[in-house]
């Protein structure tokens, strides 16, 4: 099964959140989490990137490339890349991968490579 | 609603400090009690991010309060991220404004050094939105050279622009015994000599060694005090004129305009109107330089300059000693050091004591209002305050 990254759509008015949210940040009246998990599309721009050099404990690389997309949906979201010459404004892809390891735990999330 | 007064200061040295936490704060609170000239207080608010995970100590304010001999009064910890300094400041405002207290001591500390520099830079990291952002490994570094670069290629700064500031605040530190780094710096050495490669590698492109704050260990110390109060201790009249706060959105790529510090526009404001002033009054700051492109941003967020021009101004020595708007004489968080914890309070200390004429060599002439800066997050935490001396 393909794993995806969630927004949360409020039942109410529909808007689009990522990150969730307990209560909705357009209509604000939900009752109690009415939202309904959609995908979020999987390609866009990339807006901003860096490339760590310091990183934390449990990332055992040399550097880190991270990136802000701006999702063909127009949402935003914060990813790995693992691009060569990244610029600003580029086509990028993604595709879900364990981002984050720790001893009995792997996170999945979204890395992005050139489109 | 009363008005508040800062009738006592104090600080340590900024530095890695071999000493438990309880002391440091400690250290720093006995300096500003016996600055006030006061044994007895209502209430302790300790400003701390890390105590219970980074020195595995809890219930900070407790000891705190037991060390220096002050039972029974009321004591509490707050922790609000890098910006927990300054919401102890508005807290302990809080307690005598309404009237329950009429002194309360506000002691910032952090003793970050006691791990190492991986460690605390994961803890700072876990301010971060834990499901979109942390996981990926993403650290405030990383947050401040992603904002950079969107910063860089919408307003036309530059790395130069950035070393500026990082030289000017270091240098500003040698004025101040008490800050972290003491050690002159110039644009030949981190940018343009061939070494400077080596000597200011990046940590996170385009951010480089010296665009960052270093890890501190440290303690600083205000005790407020009503009106009442204030005249029969007899220090000078320095208030607490306004007081503004706002967040923004957990996750950074969520805001609108990415370049955009919301949460820092609206808590300047908010601190503006109570005080009833406009950022042209004020004649000293402190902003919360913890990557010098965040100096230039909020200089333009509390409005020193129109947005996108800071750096216009940085180039025009307009931020310096001597200019028109002084930000960070004491060094900032670049050159006094970041104890995350403490951080808040060291600013308005460094306010007050410009306030009163106590700056000796970084005295910014005449220096009747200023301004402080602290900022929480990624700017999803943002507290602003404004200070002035009445004659």
């Amino acid at each position: 099964m393909a794993r995806e990254i969630y927004a949360y759509k409020c039942r109410r008015c529909g808007t689009l959140h990522y990150p969730m949210r307990m209560v909705c940040k357009n209509c604000k009246e939900n009752d109690f989490f009415e939202f309904d998990t959609v995908p979020l599309p999987k390609t866009g721009k990339l807006l901003t990137y860096t490339t760590v050099y310091n990183l934390p404990a449990q990332y055992d690389v040399a550097t880190l490339g991270l990136g802000i997309v701006e999702l063909e949906n127009g949402m935003r979201m914060l990813g790995q890349i693992e691009i060569d010459n990244p610029s600003t404004g580029m086509a990028v892809k993604g595709s879900v991968k364990v981002v984050r390891q720790e001893a009995y735990d792997s996170y999945y999330g979204m890395v992005f490579t050139a489109a | 609603m009363r008005d508040v007064y800062v009738a006592g200061i104090g600080i340590t040295t900024f530095t890695r400090l071999e000493y438990p936490l309880t002391e440091i704060a400690a250290y720093a609170s006995m300096m500003a009690l016996r600055d006030a000239g006061v044994t007895e207080v209502d209430q302790i608010y300790v400003a701390n991010m890390g105590a219970p995970r980074i020195n595995h100590q809890t219930a900070l304010a407790s000891a705190v309060a037991d060390s220096l001999s002050l039972l029974p009064a009321g004591a509490a910890a707050i922790e609000n991220g890098p910006a927990s300094g300054a919401a102890a400041i508005k807290a302990g405002f809080q307690a005598v404004a309404s009237g329950m207290d009429e002194v309360v001591l506000v002691t910032g500390v952090e003793r970050m050094r006691e791990v190492n520099n991986l460690e605390a830079t994961d803890f700072v990291a876990t301010l971060t939105h834990p499901l979109t952002e942390y996981i990926y490994g993403v650290t405030l570094p990383a947050h401040a050279a992603m904002f950079a670069r969107l910063y860089m290629e919408k307003y036309g700064v530059t790395e130069r622009h950035l070393a500026m500031v990082g030289v000017k605040n270091q240098n500003a530190a040698l004025n101040n015994k008490w800050a972290h780094l003491q050690q002159k710096i110039t644009l030949e050495g981190i940018l343009d000599s061939p070494e400077a490669m080596t000597n200011n590698p990046y940590v996170a492109e385009p951010l480089r060694f010296f665009d960052a704050c270093p890890v501190s260990d440290g303690g600083a110390a205000l005790v407020l005090v009503s009106e009442e109060k204030a005249r029969e201790l007899g220090r000078p009249m320095i208030r607490i004129s306004g007081v503004g706060q706002a967040t923004d959105t957990h996750a950074v790529f969520e805001r609108e305009e990415p370049t955009d510090l919301l949460a820092v526009r609206r808590a300047a404001a908010a601190a503006y109107e109570m005080a009833g002033i406009g950022p042209e009054d004020i004649d000293v700051a402190e902003l919360h330089d913890a990557f010098t492109i965040l100096e230039i941003a909020e200089s333009e967020e509390v409005g020193f300059f129109p947005k996108g021009e800071g750096h216009l101004g940085l180039e025009k020595g307009e931020t310096a000693l001597g200019g028109k708007i002084p930000i960070n004489v004491g060094g900032g968080l670049k050159g006094r050091g970041h104890p995350v914890g403490a951080t808040g309070v060291a600013q308005a200390w460094e306010i007050v004591t410009q306030l009163r004429g106590d700056g000796g060599k970084r005295q910014v002439e005449g220096a009747r209002i200023g301004l402080t800066l602290n900022f929480g997050g990624f700017g999803n935490n943002v507290v602003c305050l404004t200070f002035v001396r009445e004659d």
